[in-house]
């Protein structure tokens, strides 16, 4: 018993059927989460060293270089890289995509473990952190506050981020830049010299004093007393009467030789949201957690808890990534609701049917509705990959069902019972309609097999569609026989026909349109030669264009965000960066009026937070985050106003190097593309002036903007050379000497005063104005174990020295990287451009360049792609090859796929696209849809020629009868498309190439296929079946007599 | 008795048994899928890509007075539309068990 026989047969289990599928479908649709990007588990470890006091060339020979030759023994390893710098060593592993993760975590730690104890003693233990997409934060606040401003870190914790912690899927919520209470003991090296005390006394006393001690329990009478002595300050300013000593029997007072200050902790990182101080939260949400539920619930949440905070305090949003994501899905929702209604109004125009019209567009929800269940079961989520893989369906899916229902009609205009015509009608073309399927199958399931991140991304595409195809396949020959035989009668022809009818308007539009394209293909099929030099001259021609076609990696997408990272000259202290930064707050906020809201940090916050993972900190670095208005708000692009402001800030002389990023460092796809100059070698000054020469280059090439170089300039240290002898004199050495010198300079926490349940540090130090000068520094006093009082010039002596602050590694070598990014051109052509320049550096022998970065991508991606198309173009040929059994049809049908990347190519230069990898995907994609069209004409010919037919009368008619059927798909899929080449809403910029590359390509091949095709079919095809039964009977020759 | 053997486009197989219950006729062999090709016109029928409809044949023993009526019936579904195509024959039956 056939499907489709025992559907007609079965409709209401047909029916219950289809409907469990939709009912699944769209439970899955309510309970799936809504994000960008498919999760994405980027296969990267970083490996963290810290080795306190090491300068970063100790770093790199004690710690990095032996970590790094173990480590690139570990299986599956792509790359490793390396940083190392003061105190700290960060090795980064790249494996390749697709490996487990976890394995390749254990064998790291496995590695680790063999290879600590080579390592120096105090290294602490290598630590191996898993980077993920979810790190990301996916909401930013700016928290502003005048008078509130001191004790905002509390009330933050306190009545914000503690409840927002509890909401479900909120990973943690954290701040940057909140101001920290603490006691600042500053003493005078004077009086303390005078009194003959230390540091070190002082704040051994101050820990001795600031302590509460159970001491014991005393019974008395009945009770049972708990002892306790109580010694904690419970002011402050307790402190200040402290006695640290005696001189000459009178009491020494701490504030006799120290200030203290309960104050905020000195600026090292300032916060300014839009000019007024504040500070910035943000929150992570845990895997697999859905953005816009968590920030959605986070902002309601948000919402009821300012109304607890006092006045003053404001909270902005600057950035919330569900915003982003909403409008993306919305937009993408819209135009597949377009793509729907457009396919829907092709095939009503073709058939002119409301009926058959809705049998056939009725497999179009079924089909789609079943990729949400494999979303929830493969455990995803509707993010804008797999709707544009839905859009990229939309066309598709009624192919089947056009072809179906054709024949059923045909068979009951012929007089069958509906019923009959559905079963039979079916049987003729099921195995057909199931090849065609096959052929798309055969372009978009390679697509899953891709490897790398391209592959990461496209492979729900390639899900998407194989599957929404064969269940089209399956609904086209089940559902769509049950609908027929119970919808679709036989029209009454005598009946007399309204003059606006479909009959008499559209009807015979078509049919002339039919004769037309009849006489044209007589015409060709008789001028055949002249057909194929003029096709093949379309082709080459079109070919010379190619190289107008710029390429790129990733379209880039105006995320209305901005985010500028200015460095000004390495060891600048903060309190100057902080007066560029106001500068250029003003400048912005006076040129820009579409910025809506700026954070401004300039600085760094001391512990080195989690933040300072994502973007450079230091005290030269000012970094901006801006949010514009929405896209629609206003008339400059985001690249227009970036534009701006890098010519602005090139008017500040102070500013070392700048980048203006219009990306809000999505992972991924949003990333924007950069062309990077790696130059490896050992030796620091030969690398350093290649690096600088290759700097100068670049920027004089108005191709190229924001050209940053990776290894950052020498910062100026002061060193302290002790002399051994001195020491040893003195019964010193260099631990206590240098441990002195800190406690004087940086300063000895010794004690935390408690108020409330909160702890601060008291920290003990010089003051300020002993302590910023070389001869101030030469001028401390050390106390040796005998008490004499030391002055550090005796014992040694302060210089001045420039040392690299970072030494990167690549491929367990030292690198520099000069990177820029295209400037108005594309990427392909930067990196030319740039090649010739860097061919032109004289390097010496040890030294290697390399151009890589997102170029290196590109190509990858674009050799992946090109393999894929190969493989696509190796299973159509097998699948048609079979349904053909020849080895000649198929490549009649395959030689319209030229045309369509001819078509590829128009479009892109018609609308000014480059040739990204979205793109180039478009075009591996078209390989299916072109051959589909092509495999329905060829079939009929065939068709006609074995049903006896002559060559040329097969051919014409074959086109006549075929050139609807044709039109149909090609339209329906075009059109289906048409909403994403011209969506302009937010994240459009991603999928308009894909788009464009598919309309233009199906426009030109469709053409090309009625002509071309044709053509080729008379060249090709002189001998057909009927050739090859007369050869047969030949040998049997000797029946004839 | 005579024999009638009606040969038939699959497409009417729901129109040939209602005539059959229609004149009573209660006996009947059917061959589902028949392969053929008619002698003057029409299409053959032969289940392949080519010529993918098929036929069913049927065999039918009925008394010589109903001969008649039956033919009628198979003329009038033949005229609904030629194109699909039923035909009859009939022969005379020598002797039954």
């Amino acid at each position: 018993m056939s499907i489709y026989k025992t559907s007609v047969n079965k409709p209401i289990s047909t029916f219950m059927v289809f409907t469990a599928i939709v009912v699944m479908g769209i439970y899955a649709l309510i309970k799936l989460p809504v994000d960008l990007y498919p999760e994405i588990d980027p296969p990267f470890l970083s490996v963290m060293t810290t080795y306190p006091g090491a300068s970063a060339a100790d770093i790199e020979t004690n710690i990095t270089k032996i970590l790094e030759d173990a480590l690139n023994t570990v299986d599956n390893i792509k790359e490793v890289s390396s940083v190392s710098s003061d105190n700290l060593s960060v090795i980064t592993l790249e494996f390749n995509w697709g490996g487990n993760l976890d394995e390749s975590t254990n064998e790291v730690r496995d590695v680790i473990d063999r290879i600590y104890n080579l390592m120096p003693d105090d290294v602490d233990r290598p630590s191996i952190f898993k980077f993920n997409t979810n790190m990301m934060p996916i909401v930013f606040y700016a928290v502003t506050a005048d008078e509130s401003y001191p004790g905002l870190d509390k009330i933050l914790d306190e009545k914000v981020i503690n409840p927002l912690n509890r909401i479900a899927g909120v990973g943690s919520v954290a701040m940057i830049g909140a101001p920290k209470r603490i006691v600042y003991v500053e003493a005078d090296p004077r009086r303390l010299d005078a009194y003959h005390l230390t540091i070190e006394q002082i704040s051994n006393i101050i820990a001795s004093e600031n302590l509460n001690m159970p001491s014991g329990n005393v019974k008395m009478g009945a009770l049972d007393y708990q002892l306790r002595v109580q010694g904690e300050f419970t002011d402050s300013k307790q402190l200040s009467d402290l006695v640290v000593g005696n001189y000459n029997g009178v009491p020494v007072y701490l504030r006799d030789v120290a200030q203290v200050r309960d104050s905020l902790k000195d600026i090292s990182l300032d916060e300014k949201i839009n000019g007024r101080t504040g500070l910035r939260m943000f929150a992570m949400k845990q895997s697999g957690a859905n953005t816009v539920k968590v920030a959605k619930e986070i902002n309601k949440q948000l919402e009821e808890l300012k109304k607890t905070l006092p006045p003053d305090i404001k909270i902005e949003l600057i950035l919330d990534s569900s915003s982003f994501i909403k409008g993306s899905i919305n937009n993408l929702s819209q135009t597949l609701l377009y793509a729907f209604i457009f396919v829907v109004l092709v095939i009503l125009f073709f058939l002119g049917r409301w009926r058959a019209t809705f049998i056939i567009a009725l497999t179009i929800p079924i089909s789609l509705i079943v990729s949400f269940i494999y979303l929830f079961i493969t455990g995803n989520s509707i993010n804008v990959i797999s709707l544009t893989s839905l859009s990229i369906a939309i066309g598709m899916v009624v192919d089947d069902a056009i072809v179906v229902l054709e024949n059923i009609t045909r068979h009951i205009e012929r007089g069958s019972s509906p019923r009959e015509a559905s079963i039979y009608a079916t049987n003729e073309v099921w195995l057909s309609v199931i090849i065609t399927t096959l052929v798309i199958v055969a372009v978009f399931f390679p697509l899953t097999l891709v490897s790398g991140l391209t592959g990461e991304l496209f492979k729900q595409l390639g899900w998407i569609v194989t599957i929404t195809v064969v269940t089209s396949t399956i609904a086209a020959i089940s559902l769509t026989p049950m609908m027929a035989s119970r919808m679709l009668k036989l029209h009454d022809v005598s009946k007399k026909r309204k003059k606006w009818s479909y009959i008499n308007t559209i009807e015979p539009l078509l049919n002339k349109l039919d004769d037309f394209y009849a006489s044209s293909l007589k015409w060709v099929l008789h001028h055949k030669t002249m057909t194929m030099v003029l096709a093949s001259t379309i082709f080459v021609g079109s070919l010379l264009l190619l190289r107008f076609v710029g390429t790129d990696f990733m379209p880039q997408t105006d995320e209305s965000r901005i985010s500028i990272s200015m460095e000004l000259q390495t060891g600048t202290r903060v309190e100057e960066t902080i007066k560029t930064a106001r500068k250029m707050e003003g400048l912005i906020q006076e040129r820009f009026p579409e910025v809506e809201l700026m954070a401004v940090s300039s600085g760094a916050d001391e512990e080195g937070s989690m933040f300072s993972l994502f973007s450079t900190v230091g005290s030269n670095v000012i970094n901006f985050m801006i949010r514009l208005q929405h896209v629609d708000e206003r008339s400059r692009t985001v690249w227009e106003l970036a534009d701006e402001m890098r010519e602005i800030i090139s008017t500040f002389p102070e500013v070392a190097t700048a980048t203006v990023s219009t990306s809000g460092g999505g992972m991924g796809m949003g990333g924007e593309s950069m062309v990077d100059v790696e130059i490896y070698g050992f030796d620091f000054n030969t690398t350093n002036t290649i690096a600088e020469d290759v700097r100068q280059k670049l920027s004089q090439l108005p191709e190229a903007t924001d050209i940053t170089v990776s290894r950052k300039k020498d910062k100026p240290e002061l060193n302290v050379e002790l002399d051994r002898e001195k020491l040893a004199l003195h019964g010193l050495n260099s631990a206590m000497v240098s441990t002195m010198i800190r406690n004087r300079v940086h300063g000895v926490v010794s004690s935390r005063f408690k108020e409330e349940g909160e702890e601060y540090d008291i920290l003990v130090r010089l003051s300020e104005d002993h302590r910023n000068s070389i001869s101030l520094i030469e001028e401390l006093t050390i106390m040796n174990p005998q008490g004499m009082q030391i002055k550090l010039k005796e014992i040694g002596q302060v210089k001045e020295y420039w040392g690299p602050p970072t030494i990167q590694h690549k491929r367990k070598e030292r690198i520099v990287t000069v990177s820029a990014k295209p400037n108005g051109v594309s990427l392909g052509t930067l990196a030319n451009k740039i090649l010739t320049v860097v061919d032109e550096v004289e390097t010496p022998q040890d030294v290697l360049i390399h151009v890589g970065g997102s170029f290196k991508d590109q190509q990858e991606s674009f050799q992946d792609l090109l393999l894929l198309m190969l493989l696509s173009l190796i299973l159509v040929y097998i699948v048609m090859a079979s349904q053909f059994e020849s080895f000649v049809m198929p490549g009649i049908i395959m030689f319209s796929i030229p045309f369509a990347f001819t078509g590829v190519i128009l479009a892109l230069l018609v609308t000014g696209t480059t040739l990204n990898i979205v793109a180039a995907l478009g075009a591996v994609l078209l390989i299916g849809i072109v051959v589909k069209n092509g495999i329905v004409l060829v079939d009929f010919t065939n068709l006609m020629r074995d049903r006896g037919m002559r060559l040329y009368d097969a051919i014409i008619a074959s086109g006549r009868s075929r050139l609807r059927p044709v039109l149909m798909t090609a339209f329906t899929t075009m059109l289906g498309m048409l909403p994403l080449a011209l969506s302009r809403g937010e994240g459009s910029e991603i999928w308009n190439p894909m788009g464009i590359t598919i309309i233009g390509g199906l426009v030109f091949s469709t053409l090309v296929t009625m002509v071309i095709i044709p053509v080729m079919y008379g060249l090709v095809a002189r001998s057909g079946e009927r050739d090859k039964i007369m050869k047969l009977r030949r040998k049997m020759s000797s029946l004839e007599d | 008795m005579k024999a009638v053997y009606i040969v038939f486009n699959q497409a009417h197989t729901e129109r040939v048994e209602y005539i059959l219950d229609l004149l009573k006729i209660r006996g009947y062999s059917l061959w589902a899928d028949v392969k053929g090709r008619g002698s003057i016109s029409g299409e053959p029928r032969m289940g392949t890509h080519t010529w993918p409809e098929m036929n069913s044949a049927l065999l039918t023993i009925v008394p010589a007075d109903q001969v008649e009526a039956l033919l009628e019936k198979v003329k009038k579904v033949d005229e609904i539309n030629k194109e699909v195509g039923i035909r009859a024959f009939v022969w005379s039956v020598e002797n039954s068990y």
